[in-house]
Protein backbone atom coordinates (compact mmCIF):
# COMPACT_ATOMS: atom_id res chain seq x y z
CA UNK A 1 0.00 0.00 0.00
CA UNK A 2 1.98 2.93 -1.29
CA UNK A 3 -0.95 5.21 -1.97
CA UNK A 4 -0.86 8.47 0.00
CA UNK A 5 -3.70 8.99 2.42
CA UNK A 6 -4.67 12.40 1.13
CA UNK A 7 -4.76 13.34 -2.52
CA UNK A 8 -2.43 16.28 -3.02
CA UNK A 9 -1.23 18.57 -5.73
CA UNK A 10 1.67 16.80 -7.39
CA UNK A 11 5.20 18.03 -6.88
CA UNK A 12 5.71 18.73 -10.56
CA UNK A 13 2.97 21.33 -10.46
CA UNK A 14 4.50 23.04 -7.51
CA UNK A 15 7.55 23.46 -9.73
CA UNK A 16 5.49 25.91 -11.80
CA UNK A 17 6.39 28.29 -9.00
CA UNK A 18 9.91 28.34 -10.37
CA UNK A 19 8.72 29.46 -13.79
CA UNK A 20 6.80 32.31 -12.24
CA UNK A 21 9.62 33.34 -9.91
CA UNK A 22 12.01 34.18 -12.76
CA UNK A 23 14.97 33.83 -10.43
CA UNK A 24 16.77 30.99 -8.67
CA UNK A 25 14.75 29.29 -5.97
CA UNK A 26 16.43 27.50 -3.09
CA UNK A 27 15.63 23.80 -2.98
CA UNK A 28 14.28 23.93 0.55
CA UNK A 29 11.88 26.70 -0.51
CA UNK A 30 9.74 24.21 -2.35
CA UNK A 31 8.78 22.61 0.92
CA UNK A 32 7.28 25.92 1.99
CA UNK A 33 5.52 26.34 -1.35
CA UNK A 34 4.05 22.89 -0.88
CA UNK A 35 2.79 23.84 2.57
CA UNK A 36 1.26 27.04 1.21
CA UNK A 37 -0.40 25.04 -1.54
CA UNK A 38 -2.01 22.75 1.00
CA UNK A 39 -3.37 25.69 2.96
CA UNK A 40 -4.51 27.38 -0.22
CA UNK A 41 -6.49 24.34 -1.35
CA UNK A 42 -8.04 23.82 2.05
CA UNK A 43 -9.38 27.37 1.96
CA UNK A 44 -10.34 27.07 -1.71
CA UNK A 45 -12.52 23.99 -1.21
CA UNK A 46 -14.14 25.57 1.82
CA UNK A 47 -15.01 28.71 -0.13
CA UNK A 48 -16.27 26.86 -3.17
CA UNK A 49 -18.41 24.55 -1.07
CA UNK A 50 -19.84 27.59 0.70
CA UNK A 51 -20.64 29.33 -2.57
CA UNK A 52 -22.34 26.37 -4.18
CA UNK A 53 -24.33 25.40 -1.10
CA UNK A 54 -25.43 29.01 -0.87
CA UNK A 55 -26.88 28.57 -4.36
CA UNK A 56 -28.51 25.35 -3.17
CA UNK A 57 -26.27 23.08 -5.20
CA UNK A 58 -23.99 20.18 -4.47
CA UNK A 59 -21.97 20.76 -7.62
CA UNK A 60 -19.34 23.45 -7.89
CA UNK A 61 -20.14 25.28 -11.10
CA UNK A 62 -18.03 27.56 -13.27
CA UNK A 63 -19.97 30.53 -11.92
CA UNK A 64 -18.96 29.68 -8.34
CA UNK A 65 -15.30 29.79 -9.26
CA UNK A 66 -15.89 33.05 -11.10
CA UNK A 67 -17.50 34.60 -8.03
CA UNK A 68 -14.56 33.39 -5.96
CA UNK A 69 -12.08 34.94 -8.37
CA UNK A 70 -14.01 38.17 -8.26
CA UNK A 71 -13.71 38.15 -4.50
CA UNK A 72 -10.01 37.50 -4.82
CA UNK A 73 -9.87 40.56 -7.09
CA UNK A 74 -8.43 38.45 -9.88
CA UNK A 75 -11.47 39.03 -12.05
CA UNK A 76 -12.40 42.70 -12.20
CA UNK A 77 -14.30 44.91 -14.59
CA UNK A 78 -11.02 45.69 -16.36
CA UNK A 79 -9.87 42.07 -16.48
CA UNK A 80 -12.76 39.76 -17.29
CA UNK A 81 -12.47 36.05 -16.73
CA UNK A 82 -11.95 35.10 -20.35
CA UNK A 83 -8.88 37.33 -20.56
CA UNK A 84 -7.33 35.39 -17.69
CA UNK A 85 -8.28 32.13 -19.38
CA UNK A 86 -6.65 33.25 -22.60
CA UNK A 87 -3.50 34.34 -20.86
CA UNK A 88 -2.91 31.38 -18.63
CA UNK A 89 -4.54 28.25 -19.97
CA UNK A 90 -3.40 26.21 -22.98
CA UNK A 91 -5.44 26.26 -26.16
CA UNK A 92 -7.28 22.96 -25.61
CA UNK A 93 -8.76 24.17 -22.34
CA UNK A 94 -9.47 27.59 -23.72
CA UNK A 95 -11.57 25.93 -26.38
CA UNK A 96 -13.58 24.14 -23.73
CA UNK A 97 -14.20 27.26 -21.68
CA UNK A 98 -14.68 29.73 -24.52
CA UNK A 99 -16.43 27.93 -27.37
CA UNK A 100 -15.73 30.65 -29.94
CA UNK A 101 -12.40 32.41 -29.79
CA UNK A 102 -12.37 36.19 -29.88
CA UNK A 103 -10.92 37.21 -33.23
CA UNK A 104 -10.70 40.24 -35.49
CA UNK A 105 -14.42 40.82 -35.59
CA UNK A 106 -14.31 41.57 -31.82
CA UNK A 107 -17.36 39.50 -30.98
CA UNK A 108 -17.07 38.50 -27.35
CA UNK A 109 -18.94 35.23 -26.84
CA UNK A 110 -20.77 34.14 -23.73
CA UNK A 111 -18.75 31.96 -21.41
CA UNK A 112 -20.17 28.47 -21.28
CA UNK A 113 -21.78 27.83 -17.94
CA UNK A 114 -22.34 24.18 -17.32
CA UNK B 1 1.93 27.83 -19.08
CA UNK B 2 1.35 25.03 -21.52
CA UNK B 3 0.73 22.30 -19.00
CA UNK B 4 -2.11 19.85 -18.77
CA UNK B 5 -4.32 20.43 -15.76
CA UNK B 6 -4.47 17.61 -13.19
CA UNK B 7 -8.22 17.33 -13.58
CA UNK B 8 -8.71 13.98 -11.87
CA UNK B 9 -6.47 15.02 -9.00
CA UNK B 10 -8.49 18.19 -8.43
CA UNK B 11 -11.72 16.21 -8.33
CA UNK B 12 -10.24 13.77 -5.85
CA UNK B 13 -9.02 16.59 -3.66
CA UNK B 14 -12.47 18.16 -3.47
CA UNK B 15 -14.04 14.79 -2.75
CA UNK B 16 -11.53 14.19 0.01
CA UNK B 17 -12.01 17.60 1.59
CA UNK B 18 -15.76 18.01 1.07
CA UNK B 19 -17.53 14.69 0.63
CA UNK B 20 -20.82 15.18 -1.16
CA UNK B 21 -19.59 18.01 -3.33
CA UNK B 22 -18.39 17.59 -6.88
CA UNK B 23 -16.92 19.74 -9.62
CA UNK B 24 -18.92 20.43 -12.77
CA UNK B 25 -17.57 19.78 -16.26
CA UNK B 26 -15.40 22.84 -16.76
CA UNK B 27 -15.09 24.14 -13.21
CA UNK B 28 -11.97 22.09 -12.56
CA UNK B 29 -10.17 24.01 -15.29
CA UNK B 30 -11.00 27.27 -13.58
CA UNK B 31 -9.80 25.87 -10.27
CA UNK B 32 -6.56 25.01 -12.00
CA UNK B 33 -6.38 28.55 -13.39
CA UNK B 34 -6.95 29.89 -9.90
CA UNK B 35 -4.15 27.73 -8.58
CA UNK B 36 -1.77 28.99 -11.26
CA UNK B 37 -2.64 32.58 -10.41
CA UNK B 38 -2.09 31.84 -6.73
CA UNK B 39 1.36 30.44 -7.46
CA UNK B 40 2.16 33.41 -9.64
CA UNK B 41 1.16 35.83 -6.93
CA UNK B 42 3.16 33.92 -4.33
CA UNK B 43 6.17 33.89 -6.64
CA UNK B 44 5.93 37.60 -7.31
CA UNK B 45 5.67 38.49 -3.63
CA UNK B 46 8.56 36.18 -2.78
CA UNK B 47 10.62 37.75 -5.54
CA UNK B 48 10.00 41.23 -4.19
CA UNK B 49 11.01 40.08 -0.72
CA UNK B 50 14.17 38.52 -2.09
CA UNK B 51 15.05 41.77 -3.87
CA UNK B 52 14.49 43.79 -0.73
CA UNK B 53 16.85 41.52 1.17
CA UNK B 54 19.38 41.77 -1.65
CA UNK B 55 19.25 38.04 -2.04
CA UNK B 56 19.88 36.51 -5.43
CA UNK B 57 17.95 33.39 -4.62
CA UNK B 58 14.46 32.89 -3.20
CA UNK B 59 14.86 31.47 0.29
CA UNK B 60 12.15 29.87 2.44
CA UNK B 61 11.77 32.97 4.62
CA UNK B 62 10.93 35.07 1.59
CA UNK B 63 8.10 32.72 0.73
CA UNK B 64 6.85 32.62 4.31
CA UNK B 65 6.65 36.42 4.33
CA UNK B 66 4.90 36.38 0.96
CA UNK B 67 2.41 33.80 2.17
CA UNK B 68 1.52 35.98 5.15
CA UNK B 69 0.80 38.90 2.84
CA UNK B 70 -1.52 36.95 0.57
CA UNK B 71 -3.20 35.02 3.35
CA UNK B 72 -6.29 37.20 3.03
CA UNK B 73 -6.44 36.38 -0.64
Amino acid sequence: RKKPLEPKMSRSFIRVFKDYAKMPVATESFRIVEKCTEKYFKQLWNDLAAFSSHAGRKTVEVSDVEVLMRRQKLVTDEIPLHVLIERHLPLDYRKLLIPVAVSGNKVIPEIKRS
Amino acid sequence: MGRAAPRAALRKMLKNEKPGFRLSACADLLVHLNFLLFLRRLAEEARTNAFQNRSRIIKPEHIILAAKVIEHF
